[in-house]
């Protein structure tokens, strides 16, 4: 049975192949993600190599990857992954283990390429490339007044009108705790620390349920990043929960009338990983390496606005300002990892919601149905 | 000398019975060989991954294997509180092996899936183990984390010691078994699962029952006017059917949204006042009139092929006979038409039932379905097992109303086209 299975999924997966055996295939989130990496570092790193760098679109997750280790037919090199995936992906060996300082090059100023990183990485097979923000946004035409702090996400009676936010309990509990009144503390500690408990976890989902609830607010789920802004441009929400990247394209790209706020703000990471006895792994391994150097990473904030995981990369950006691909816009001041929209935030923890995310999936769903 | 006579020979001597049979099993052969393409293209696509869907939902022997010395200790252990060393002794040998062969990542994914928080509690096993000293593991493994000291813990991992579990199957009904064999419910605040089935029942439900209402007088338009007006509207209902599923959600979205082309129309003719517009989209009415929509050609099309083998003149005939208009319908058209209706509710409610990214766009708090659980198993948590058990029993509802409409109707009576 189990034979024949991978028989099957082997077939299944060599018809699917169309790529050349000898190209790298790099699968990523599409759209206008994808777009940035082509043109900021994948582009010019297959030029400079002279390997060619296929991009494929997926949708998450490892059960591709997984199935495509069972079938012993593997045809991705590199994946751009969520923290946690990198984590449950490194322990069950599907990804290949760096280390850092050898496989990556330094800074331009020879800072070794693990004390650039803006943060430790979550697992030994993880490489960042961005850090976004999951801030919210409001229509500057539909609030009367600027809201400010994240309080004022769940203030109804002084900015009345629905909310969108995100249909899974991930950011959403952290949002729901810091708007409560708990400080974030260092990279948001505290509030994973009353998320431990099941009393904060309550605390969390009443404040969600009161928001939800109330006449004057309301709640709409969103599911796809592109919502937020087209919710807020619509007038169908006054104020949305969303990624950075995306009001960012709506506020400058389109010119919509909508603003960011940072406060209470969610930092989360994108990585790359390296598939372990993927079908091209030594020519991967090189073109990953210059992808996430200083300059090619710089290169992808050329095209959205999410923050470059090099801290170098700040400083090639800064000389180069305005940075932003159409000229005239100043990149560093968007970037969620920038001094003045950090000044009250929390760091999305993987390990939390590996440890806890069925559970608390479970919970949110029921507390939906009873909206 | 009596019984050869009897027998019936051919020209070439051989007996005729044996020799029709030999010409009969050449046929067979024959016959099996053009239908064995299909057979195999069955087996492999249909038969096979569903028979492994269904092992996979009840086998459960890899944690089993990984911890084979932890479970013989427990063998022993009752389960009240907290087990003796030598299950803690076990399950230090077991897990330092699958850490040396780097596989201990799926043994954490398993236990996470019975218990949450299983896995940094491992993780932060692996990296304290490299100090442990050679006795007294029970007191090391439970100053690791305050975790370990709990029994519940424990009481996980022996729930997993069966080869073959039915696990999965009580926990999409939101029940599990605890350690004394009851089966009992999950605490209330996780009870999800059960709601999720009732609501997509609702939903499929609901939607076939639109499905029929809307479908049954276009059809019946499309097969009783004349050629040149029934092509047109055969198009009409068509090209959506052409237009990708994705297409047409998001042009519901722009259409009933509170600031959408509907309810303009609406504020515009004077229905509604502009700060009291309806909520036609983030509820149920978005998810039902985005999925009868979408699913409408599914319900015309096997009626209107039933339909137009109906002969107008019987419909004629029974009004002659006195009947009225009505009642020639109820008693004549309408039963004929039955075998195209049992068609499109089945193709309908089958196709509803496994929906989920119109509800997820167009459905607000109640857009999540049971198959939106099944994607979230598949693909996030990748607990496969548990996601089988979920399709399996949604096959096994699909079956059940099946089985229902062939005693109701039979299903000989299905006619697609």
């Amino acid at each position: 049975m189990k034979k024949l299975s991978k028989l099957l999924l082997a077939l299944s997966f060599a018809l699917s192949v169309t790529s050349s055996a000898f190209a790298v295939t790099a699968v990523s989130w599409g759209g206008a993600y994808t777009e940035s990496q082509k043109l900021g570092y994948g582009d010019p790193t297959a030029k400079k190599l002279g390997i060619e760098i296929n991009w494929v679109d997926y949708s998450g997750g490892l059960s591709e990857i997984k199935a495509q280790k069972e079938a012993g037919k593997i045809t991705w090199d590199i994946i751009d992954v969520f923290a946690m995936d990198t984590i449950t992906g490194c322990d069950e060996g599907l990804f290949v283990e760096f280390d850092f300082d050898k496989d990556f090059p330094p800074a331009p100023d020879g800072t070794p390429a693990s004390k650039d990183f803006f943060a430790p990485m979550p697992s030994k097979c993880a490489v960042g490339n961005i850090l976004y923000s999951w801030n919210y946004a409001y229509n500057t035409e539909n609030v009367k007044g600027t809201p400010k702090t994240i309080k004022d996400f769940f203030n109804t009676k002084k900015f009345p009108g629905k909310r969108a936010i995100y249909k899974s309990a991930l950011t959403n509990l952290e949002i729901a705790l810091a708007a409560d009144g708990i400080k974030p503390g260092k990279g948001g500690a505290k509030i994973y620390e009353a998320l431990e408990s099941e009393k904060g976890v309550q605390r969390a989902m009443d404040k969600i349920k009161k928001l939800c609830t109330d006449p004057k607010g309301g709640c709409v789920f969103w599911s796809a990043g592109a919502q937020p802004p087209e919710l807020l441009v619509s007038g169908e929400v006054v104020m949305a929960t969303g990624w950075n990247g995306r009001f960012f394209n709506a506020e400058v790209g389109e010119g919509a009338p909508i603003k960011q706020v940072w406060d209470g703000q969610g930092l989360d990471y994108e990585y790359f990983v390296l598939v372990k006895g993927g079908p091209n792994e030594a020519d991967a391994k090189k073109a990953l390496a210059m992808m996430t150097s200083t300059e090619m990473l710089a290169g992808s904030a050329k095209y959205i606005a999410y923050a470059p995981w090099r801290k170098s990369s700040l400083k090639v950006m800064e000389a180069g300002e305005p940075w932003y691909k159409d000229g005239k816009t100043n990149m560093v001041p968007q970037m969620p990892t920038a001094p003045q929209n950090t000044k009250n935030f929390f760091l999305v923890d993987p390990i939390f919601w590996a440890d806890n995310g069925t559970e608390l999936g479970e919970k949110w769903e029921a507390m939906k149905a009873g909206l | 000398m009596s019984n050869e006579t009897k027998q019936i020979l051919t020209t070439d001597g051989i007996p005729l019975e044996v020799s029709l049979k030999k010409a009969e099993k050449k046929n067979k052969i024959k016959a099996f060989l053009l239908v064995a393409p299909l057979l195999l293209f069955l087996i492999i696509t249909y038969i096979f991954p569903i028979g492994d869907m269904l092992f996979r939902s009840v086998d459960d022997r890899m944690v089993t294997n990984m911890l084979p010395k932890t479970y013989k200790a427990m063998e022993k252990w009752d389960g009240k509180d907290l087990p003796p060393e030598e299950v803690f002794e076990a399950f230090y040998i077991d897990y330092k092996l699958l850490v040396e062969q780097k596989t201990f990542g799926k043994l954490a994914t398993q236990l996470n899936y019975e218990k949450n928080g299983f896995k940094s509690i491992l993780k932060k096993l692996k990296r304290k183990m490299k100090k442990f000293e050679n006795e007294n593991y029970k007191e090391q493994i439970m100053a690791v984390h305050k975790r370990w000291a709990n029994v519940e813990y424990w009481r996980a991992i022996k729930r997993r010691a069966p080869d073959i579990t039915y696990a999965k199957y009580l926990k999409a009904m939101d029940m599990f078994e605890n350690e004394d064999g009851n089966i009992s419910q999950v605490s209330e605040d996780r009870r999800v699962h059960r709601v999720l089935w009732l609501r997509t029942l609702e939903v499929a439900f609901f939607v076939t029952v639109f499905c029929f209402l809307m479908a049954y007088p276009i059809a019946h338009l499309l097969a009783t006017l004349p050629m040149k007006y029934s092509n047109l509207l055969m198009i009409c209902v068509l090209l959506p059917f052409w237009t990708s599923l994705l297409v047409r959600t998001a042009s519901w979205m722009i259409l009933l949204q509170q600031q959408g082309i509907v309810n303009d129309f609406f504020v515009w003719i004077g229905l509604v006042a502009n700060d009291n517009r309806p909520e036609m989209m983030y509820n149920k009415t978005g998810t039902y009139v985005a999925m009868t929509q979408i699913l409408l050609p599914f319900m015309v099309l096997p009626l209107y092929s039933v339909m137009k083998t109906i002969s107008p003149s019987l419909m004629r005939a029974g009004k002659s006979l006195g009947g009225t208009p009505f009642v020639a319908f109820w008693k004549i058209y309408f039963p004929l038409t039955i075998p195209g209706i049992g068609a499109g509710c089945l193709l309908v409610f089958i196709l509803a039932i496994g929906y989920y990214i119109t509800p997820a766009l167009v459905g607000g708090a109640s857009g999540t379905l049971i198959s939106n659980q099944i994607a979230f198993h598949m693909k996030s948590t990748l607990d496969w097992s548990f996601a089988s058990a979920m399709g399996l029993m949604l096959l096994t509802g699909v079956l059940v109303v099946y089985w229902v409409y062939n005693k109701l109707v039979g299903v000989d009576n299905i006619k697609l086209g």
